[in-house]
């Protein structure tokens, strides 16, 4: 296989891994998936280029095939040991419907970018609207399943289909800029993880639709 | 040249440093006098730069990644003004909390920390020229206030702070997106990677810049800050956090973290003006999402029965009018600049009275806490008045800055917008007054205790009040002559 194949292979990988998440019911398997699409990414970040491979690029790909694949799935589960919660993630959208709901922001994804064809002029066709889709999916995850914790996945889905984005669509961005994002969320999952820590202790639930009791 | 450079890097460094100081250090006055001493040293190396830019023009330094103009000088000045007297008055209203038991010395040490590095972010923001670290230092700010938020912890402060965290972060978020696609919109000039998203570059190639690309970028954008800009409709976090969170959080929230995001936008306006050939593209979005904030705030204020949840709606109506004034252009964006600078002043000034008084009456809520003036004269005087500056009384320098928006619209022939201002103002003007005069001169509520206000929390109170009536009434040449340089940088004077 040439580079661009193995670059549609884990572009695709990526779409089933959002596919995949909307059908999940278990929040371990959640975050694994979470994990799986945080390593795929850093091989994406390696591939996605083909005319060179800089050392920025490797560097890039590297640390965060290190954050989002193992360090941020870490703190994610150790969140849900000390929640001890119901590991299920009680969407109030189906997983039938939330497949459905992918598969059609997809069509809507492709739509979009066939709007704006320069932004693949660097690379394959498929990576912009599986960006674009990875983003509305994260949207999906945040604003369709009731536990803050679950929020937190979508956020990080959310994250991922930007970062993909911008290596796709804007491979120039300055170093210092990637990692200022890379620590930003880092330190996001960090202060949602004490967050929801603190969520637990006072309310001894950490479902977000019950937080509404500021109003008006 | 070097020193300068010394002194940007000393700017970001102070506040860090002093707030690792402030989180070992053991008793809540020690604590609190750090904090204050480490703002007003930040505050010093600002005012020499802010010195530097209008006297000398704009300053570049750290090899391109810092970019002082006077836009960002007179922001630095905001919110020099917004820190030092919220950390003042920050000294008062804690060590009263700790009196009381209601927080402790980890909660304050908790506070000193992410409040010195709150300063930091605010400031990464302001002098950064690279567009990608202004994001990181906003959504920084984000991170490092979330907590502030919930001291003490109760439920419904962890519910404001999650509610601030989760929408502030996915808006952010967008509006990296944003700043993706305008990096994405430049990849014609074939720059050096480590210059695409430098302000000054984009700026002198703005012409060349992707215009379908920057237009789609700007949206994101203005969605994304203007979420924790407050701008409606995507304000549902402001409220919450703002009647949830100490008064002196609260303060600064609104006095300048609003501003700061809102900044970031007008960064971007330039651009998007010189690429889509001076059409006015972006000044209309703008108007649409200050006219709607407007609105929502003024439908939200007539219901509202605690008191810090009424100022939260009259930031979305005061960042509405500046957003607006930014949309009309010309002599609006001077008056937004004005406007700015005034709504920081008495917000600020608002919040702290009504934190005093939340302290002596136990409550926010308006209905208990009437009879204020009779019960804690300084700081019921300082709410009565700070609420009849907000809502626009004459000669207070807010009805100076919000009349000059009124003139721009006309000036304009900006019929509608003008009917909808003045229909949203009236509302305001009607259901903040009426709440205001009932907890001014209604039945005095008996109090736990009554008020003794020492010489600072008198200056506190009376200052911002005194400096909002010179201000209103005549306008010192060197403030005239700072706005209008600020004006210039968004192209006001063309």
């Amino acid at each position: 296989m040439n580079m661009q194949q193995w670059l549609e292979l884990a572009t695709v990988l990526l779409f089933l891994t959002d596919l995949v998440m909307l059908g999940l019911s278990e929040l371990g398997a959640c975050i694994r998936m979470v994990a799986i699409q945080g390593i795929l990414l850093g091989l994406f970040t390696l591939i996605a280029r083909e005319d060179v491979l800089t050392a920025r690029l490797v560097i890039l790909g590297v640390v965060s095939m290190g954050l989002k694949g193992f360090v941020f799935p870490f703190l994610l589960s150790r969140d849900i040991r000390e929640a001890k919660v119901r590991r299920e993630v009680e969407p109030f959208v189906g997983y039938a419907a939330s497949i459905v709901a992918g598969l059609l922001m997809l069509a809507s994804s492709m739509w979009i970018a066939a709007r704006f064809p320069m932004l693949s002029a660097a690379t394959s066709s498929f990576v912009i609207p599986v960006a674009l889709s990875t983003v509305f999916t994260g949207l999906f995850l945040i604003i369709s399943r009731r536990k803050a914790l679950t929020q937190v996945i979508g956020y990080l889905v959310f994250e991922n289909g930007i970062y993909m984005f911008g290596i796709a669509a804007a491979g120039e961005i300055p170093f210092l800029v990637e990692f200022g994002v890379l620590l930003d969320v880092f330190v996001a999952v960090f202060v949602m993880g004490i967050a929801i820590n603190h969520i637990n202790r006072e309310f001894d639930h950490i479902d977000a639709d019950q937080l509404s009791s500021l109003k008006g | 040249m070097l020193p300068y450079d010394l002194l940007y890097g000393l700017m970001l460094f102070l506040p860090c440093a002093g707030g690792a100081i402030c989180v070992a250090l053991p008793s809540p006055r020690q604590i609190l006098a750090t904090m204050c001493a480490t703002v007003a040293a930040s505050a010093l190396v600002c005012s020499w730069i802010v010195y530097r830019v209008f006297s000398g023009g704009p300053a570049e330094a750290a090899g391109g990644l810092v970019y002082v103009d006077a836009l960002s000088a007179y922001h630095l000045c905001v919110m020099m003004m917004v820190f030092v007297a919220s950390s003042l008055y920050s000294w008062g209203y804690f060590l009263k909390e700790a009196k009381a038991g209601r927080i402790n010395r980890r909660g304050l040490r908790q506070y000193a920390g992410l409040w010195c590095g709150a300063l930091a972010a605010m400031t990464l923001v302001l002098i950064s020229n690279n567009l990608g670290i202004m994001w990181v230092g906003i959504e920084a700010t984000t991170l490092l206030t979330a907590f502030l938020i919930c001291i003490p912890v109760r439920p419904a402060s962890l519910e404001a702070m999650w509610k601030y965290l989760l929408i502030c972060s996915v808006g952010v978020a967008f509006a990296f997106l944003g700043t993706l696609m305008v990096a994405a919109s430049a990849s014609g000039l074939h720059v050096n990677p480590s210059d695409t998203l430098l302000w000054t570059k984009l700026l002198q190639s703005a012409a060349l810049l992707h215009p379908m690309l920057l237009k789609t970028g700007f949206l994101f954008l203005l969605v994304g800050y203007g979420t924790k800009a407050g701008l409606a409709p995507m304000h549902s976090w402001l409220p919450d956090a703002h009647s949830q969170a100490p008064a002196p959080v609260s303060a600064i929230f609104s006095g300048f973290m609003l501003n700061a995001a809102l900044y970031c936008v007008l960064r971007y306006i330039p651009i998007v003006e010189i690429t889509t050939g001076h059409l006015g593209w972006s000044h209309q979005l703008l108007v649409l999402f200050g006219l709607v904030s407007i609105i929502v705030a003024a439908a939200f204020i007539i219901f509202q029965h605690n008191v810090k949840r009424l100022l939260a709606y009259s930031s979305v109506e005061h960042i509405g009018i500046i957003t607006l004034g930014f949309g009309l252009g010309g002599l609006g964006t001077f008056a937004a600049l004005f406007h700015t600078l005034n709504h920081s002043i008495c917000k600020t000034l608002a919040f702290f009275a009504a934190g005093r008084l939340g302290q002596t009456y136990g409550t926010h809520d308006m209905k208990k806490m009437s009879g204020s003036l009779r019960s804690a004269p300084v700081w019921g005087t300082a709410l009565f008045g700070s609420i009849l500056a907000l809502i626009g009384v004459a000669p207070f320098a807010i009805f100076m800055s919000e009349f000059q928006v009124l003139k721009a619209a006309v000036d304009g022939r900006a019929i509608l917008t003008l009917i909808l201002f003045l229909a949203g103002g009236s509302v305001v003007f009607v259901g903040a007054l009426g709440h205001a005069i009932a907890m001014a001169w209604g039945k005095p509520s008996p109090v736990v205790e009554l008020e003794s206000a020492g010489i600072v929390e008198k200056f506190l109170s009376f200052a911002p009040l005194a400096i909002l009536l010179i201000l209103g009434l005549w306008m010192p040449a060197p403030l005239l002559s700072i706005l209008k340089q600020a004006a210039s940088v968004l192209g006001a004077n063309r």
